[in-house]
């Protein structure tokens, strides 16, 4: 093994033990501001990206004009938050590398794991996979389908399912593993 | 290392924070269709020449190239219209409200969205007078809240100005292109 987390200093346990504290903060804020803007259904994220259905599949050849009367209420009515291309191309600029950022320092404390090499090999691929898919699905959902809807919520998943099993099994090898005191 | 350091930084330095709304809808409606009592949505389905046109002269294409004003009317009066323009700035975006007279000028300018991040910066600038400097504005002119607040804020809320300025250069140039001159016919 490169290093081993159950033979780290009690410093280098508790920096890890601090840091996977503060990602899950992030994570579970990350999941709330989520649900206030997208959602974590199909058709709630697919109306995000993919945006209303296009009343006109074709540009016209000449301007149109459609006008209809509406209420005052009707302004009131909660606004679907829609990403078009230019912020989701800002989106992505931003995001993806501090995923990945994310994604590295998980995998650091996966090679401090007593795991097998089709196991961590595993875990750093999820990790990795989980932003990839996030985006993939949101730039899919946009130009493909919104039936990619479902890539992007797998991404948002993999992500929390990732970051669950990387703090529960190094917390466990840290501070609760047998013969897991101090060199 | 030094370079994996400052990208982390950059990193953190251009998250963009939650877009929070500043002025709810109905509110700005009834701010810039004063006394109206009747309400309409007139969406103008750009054919490909007008929205290449939109966006020669001011660099911006509305989400599926469709402009949405909403009318208000008074009984049979017109009172005046209105748009909402979303600008998309390195820190996120923010939504301008931008009312029109029937004349065609300026009524009057709403900053309805912005992020965590900008709101005291929008804050500052409208404390500072930026949005009493588009009344009245006409096609022909460009808007200048940013001269207008400059040395009066901090640069950020200058910054910020020049921003919402593109938001109503935008709204200003589709309501005399598209809304009120008619669409050209190809």
């Amino acid at each position: 093994m490169l290093y081993d987390l159950r033979r780290a200093i009690p410093q280098v346990k508790w920096l890890i033990t601090c840091l996977l504290a503060t990602f899950g903060l992030a994570y579970l804020f990350g999941s709330l501001m989520v649900a206030l803007y997208a959602g974590f259904t199909p058709a709630r994220v697919a109306a995000t990206y993919a945006g209303p259905a296009m009343t006109m599949p074709m540009p016209p050849e000449t301007t149109v004009t459609v006008e209809r009367p509406m209420q005052m209420e009707e302004f009131a009515q909660p606004e679907v938050h829609a990403v078009d291309t230019d912020l989701l191309v800002q989106d992505t600029h931003v995001h993806v590398p501090m995923y990945g950022l994310l994604a590295a320092a998980l995998s650091l404390i996966v090679l401090g794991l007593p795991l097998s090499r089709g196991a961590g090999m595993g875990l750093v691929t999820l990790l990795f996979s989980a932003p990839w898919l996030d985006f993939a699905g949101m730039w899919l959902t946009k130009f493909a389908s919104p039936h990619f809807a479902i890539v992007t919520l797998a991404g948002g998943y993999a992500m929390g399912i990732a970051y669950l099993v990387v703090s529960v099994l190094a917390v466990h090898r840290m501070w609760f593993s047998r013969s897991g005191g101090t060199p | 290392m030094n370079g994996m350091l400052r990208v982390a930084a950059a990193t953190l330095l251009l998250h963009i924070t939650p877009v929070v709304v500043l002025i709810k809808r109905p509110a700005a409606v009834q701010a810039l269709l004063p006394g109206a009592n009747a309400y309409f949505q007139r969406d103008l389905h750009l054919s490909d020449r007008d929205a290449h046109r939109l966006h020669e002269v001011v660099d911006w294409s509305p989400e599926n190239d469709v402009l949405t004003f909403y009318l208000g009317r008074t009984g049979t009066t017109d009172v005046g219209s209105l748009e909402f323009v979303r600008v998309d700035t390195p820190h996120g975006p923010i939504e301008v409200a931008v009312g029109f007279t029937t004349a065609g000028a300026i009524r009057d300018v709403l900053v309805t969205k912005a992020t965590v991040e900008m709101k005291p910066w929008i804050q500052e600038a409208v404390g500072a007078g930026l949005l009493r400097s588009y009344a009245g504005l006409q096609a022909s002119q460009a808007p200048a809240g940013a001269a207008a607040v400059t040395g009066k804020t901090g640069a950020l809320a200058t910054y910020v100005a020049a921003e919402v300025d593109k938001g109503v250069q935008r709204a200003l140039t589709a309501y005399s292109l598209f809304y009120r001159s008619g669409a050209t016919r190809s």
